[in-house]
């Protein structure tokens, strides 16, 4: 990402010229227009409607201001504190696991050879798959009466499980089809930070004698974190915008079990055709988001400046 | 117990993939194999089953019979050549725009002069651009594109997922543009060579890398894209991914055809990701690991 260390370290010997600055700046132009218009100008509209009450499904519906009733509202309803608890539980549980397993597949993976580009082969299909279609194939597979998973636990003696119809198996079916289509995303990148380690430090560890725990957590752990920091990142702002999977998967049932907050938000304004109050979730929804964020990038350059 | 083979080859491959000794590494890869490509057997094997298998409880494992029913099915009554096209139509255009756009402002920011204040604010912008959830402005376009009368328009899907894109696009070609070294730039400017021909001529050709990267990037993101497609289209624009969605809502289990519409969507970008497997790693790595 952005990182504006390197450019500092070797002045350019001639000045840029005049020119440069314009033509600079025009690159900028088209670029900037185009995000102004197709993502600030909505979300300052999202804002706008935040503090209106309007219906969407009434043809000629005007907006009614309504100061900051909908913000208001967010207080006491009880489907947003259930479904911003299952965002959260979603986001770290997945997380937590995409980013252990992945770590460790990384390692097993970390080669140069033949059988490790074809297994990266193999590791992009989940990834590159639309999360609509990784939906629809785990419903089908997790159909408790012609679903195959059923079928592999019945060769246990586990009975039949329902497991997009009752609450808890709904919630951890979501989570797990997640882990499935991107452990292989941590696996990859994480395959890449290993590879670019420095071999001698490696090296100079394994001659002294260190063992395969010291390696771990004296060099590969504390070397890997930058890059583990960022992945993290990415997967949880990732996690807290799932949206494709749980609508095709489960909606956000069985009542509210899934209901995670792009659902919800979605839901309120294309369901409910309540866009005032769907506008005002998703402003918060992007305060957060943006918090969040902002929190990571410094924890990731803190993490920089100490190795 | 590792330690006599390190002394003969002490490479990354050994110290790291062998970390746990190697059958566990085998083990473990064996596993993630499994686990992977059962799921896409299973999704293939379905979209060539006839229904009286697709619908079996317990299900068949093996199919006795192999059919195309699935694939006439869908080709046939779906219009699922038209929903190809509005796909690839939207992605590729889509791509190619942000691409051009998102690298010129890439470069702008990682090399130009626009000083250092506005060099570390669009950066930001463009990251924060990146994590920001679609659902925030899915009202609001919306209500936009319906007075504008673009609902149900390739371009619309053309247009949000070139928004999608782009901050992307712009993420990982700073990446590239930041590694390369200054003696090449300067000189080009000896030789009286202005910024936008520095770009096109020399810069541009060079990271080829990095834009085959974020253009398959923004090919799969829009390729898969489904909040707003779902939004945006009616019919006539309708996306394979919301066709996918379709069979769940609309019409209850029939799995075949379902599967079809997946594999279709799946196989084209598997085999464009397989063709530039070495530069999509590498990009997909770029931002995690290099910067």
């Amino acid at each position: 990402m952005a990182k504006m260390k390197r450019t500092k370290s070797a002045a350019p010997v001639i000045r840029k010229s005049r020119g440069d600055k314009f033509a600079s700046w025009m690159f900028l132009v088209p670029t900037m227009i185009f995000l102004g218009i197709t993502a600030l100008l909505p979300l300052l509209y999202s804002l706008y409607l935040s503090f209106f009450k309007l219906k969407l499904n009434l043809p000629n519906a005007t907006p009614e201001f309504i100061g900051l009733g909908n913000y208001i509202k967010m207080f006491s309803d009880p489907t947003l504190l259930t479904s911003t608890g299952n965002t959260l539980l979603f986001a770290v549980v997945s997380v937590a696991l995409e980013v252990v397993i992945g770590l460790f597949l990384a390692m097993a993976l970390c080669s140069d050879k033949m059988w490790a580009r074809i297994c990266t082969s193999i590791f992009l299909i989940p990834m590159i798959m639309a999360p609509v279609a990784v939906g629809t194939l785990w419903r089908m597979m997790l159909d408790s009466s012609t679903g195959i998973i059923n079928y592999f636990l019945s060769f246990f003696g586990i009975p039949s499980i329902t497991w997009l119809s009752s609450p808890n198996t709904a919630m951890i079916s979501v989570i797990l089809v997640n882990v499935w289509q991107l452990v292989p995303w941590v696996t990859i990148i994480c395959a890449a930070g290993l590879k670019a380690l420095p071999a001698d430090c490696l090296e100079a560890a394994t001659v002294d004698g260190a063992s395969n725990g010291q390696i771990f957590r004296k060099i590969v752990l504390p070397m890997m974190s930058p890059v583990l920091t960022v992945v993290v990142m990415l997967r949880f702002v990732d996690a807290f915008k799932v949206f494709d999977t749980v609508y095709v998967m489960t909606n956000g049932g069985p009542g509210s079990a899934t209901e995670m907050l792009p659902n919800y938000i979605y839901k309120q304004g294309l369901k409910f055709f309540d866009a005032g109050y769907s506008a005002s979730l998703a402003i918060i929804f992007v305060v957060v988001m943006t918090v969040v964020t902002m929190g990571f990038l410094r924890l990731r350059d803190r993490m920089e400046e100490n190795l | 117990m590792n330690r006599k083979k390190h002394r003969k080859l002490p490479t990354i491959d050994n110290i790291i993939g062998n970390f746990a000794g190697k059958p566990l590494r085998v083990v473990l890869i064996v596993i993630s194999m499994i686990l992977i490509l059962f799921p896409v057997y299973w999704l293939i094997t379905s979209s060539f089953k006839v229904k009286a298998d697709y619908l079996a409880s317990p299900p068949v494992l093996i199919p006795s019979q192999l059919t195309l029913d699935s694939y006439e099915s869908v080709f046939g009554k779906d219009q699922l050549v038209t929903h190809f096209l509005n796909t690839f139509i939207v992605a590729a255009v889509s791509t190619i725009i942000s691409v051009l756009l998102g690298s010129m402002a890439a470069y702008s920011v990682a090399r130009g002069a626009i000083g250092k204040k506005a060099r570390k604010y669009f950066g930001l912008w463009f990251m924060i651009q990146k994590m920001y959830p679609a659902i925030a402005t899915a009202i609001p376009v919306y209500l936009v594109m319906r007075t504008l009368h673009l609902i149900d328009t390739k371009t619309a899907l053309v247009i949000m997922n070139t928004s999608f894109n782009l901050p992307l696009v712009i993420w990982l070609m700073m990446g590239f543009f930041e590694q390369l070294p200054n003696e090449l730039e300067e000189s080009a400017m000896l030789d009286g060579c202005g910024f936008t021909k520095r770009f096109f001529y020399i810069i541009f050709p060079i990271t080829k890398p990095g834009i085959i990267a974020s253009g398959i990037l923004a090919f799969i993101g829009a390729w898969n894209e489904f909040l707003f497609a779902v939004i945006l289209s009616v019919n006539k624009s309708k996306t394979l991914p919301v066709v996918i969605a379709g069979f769940i809502t609309d019409r209850g289990l029939e799995w075949g055809p379902m599967a079809v519409t997946a594999v279709i969507t799946l196989v084209p970008v598997l085999l464009i990701v397989w063709a530039a497997q070495k530069n999509f790693v590498q990009g997909l790595a770029m931002g995690a690991v290099k910067g």
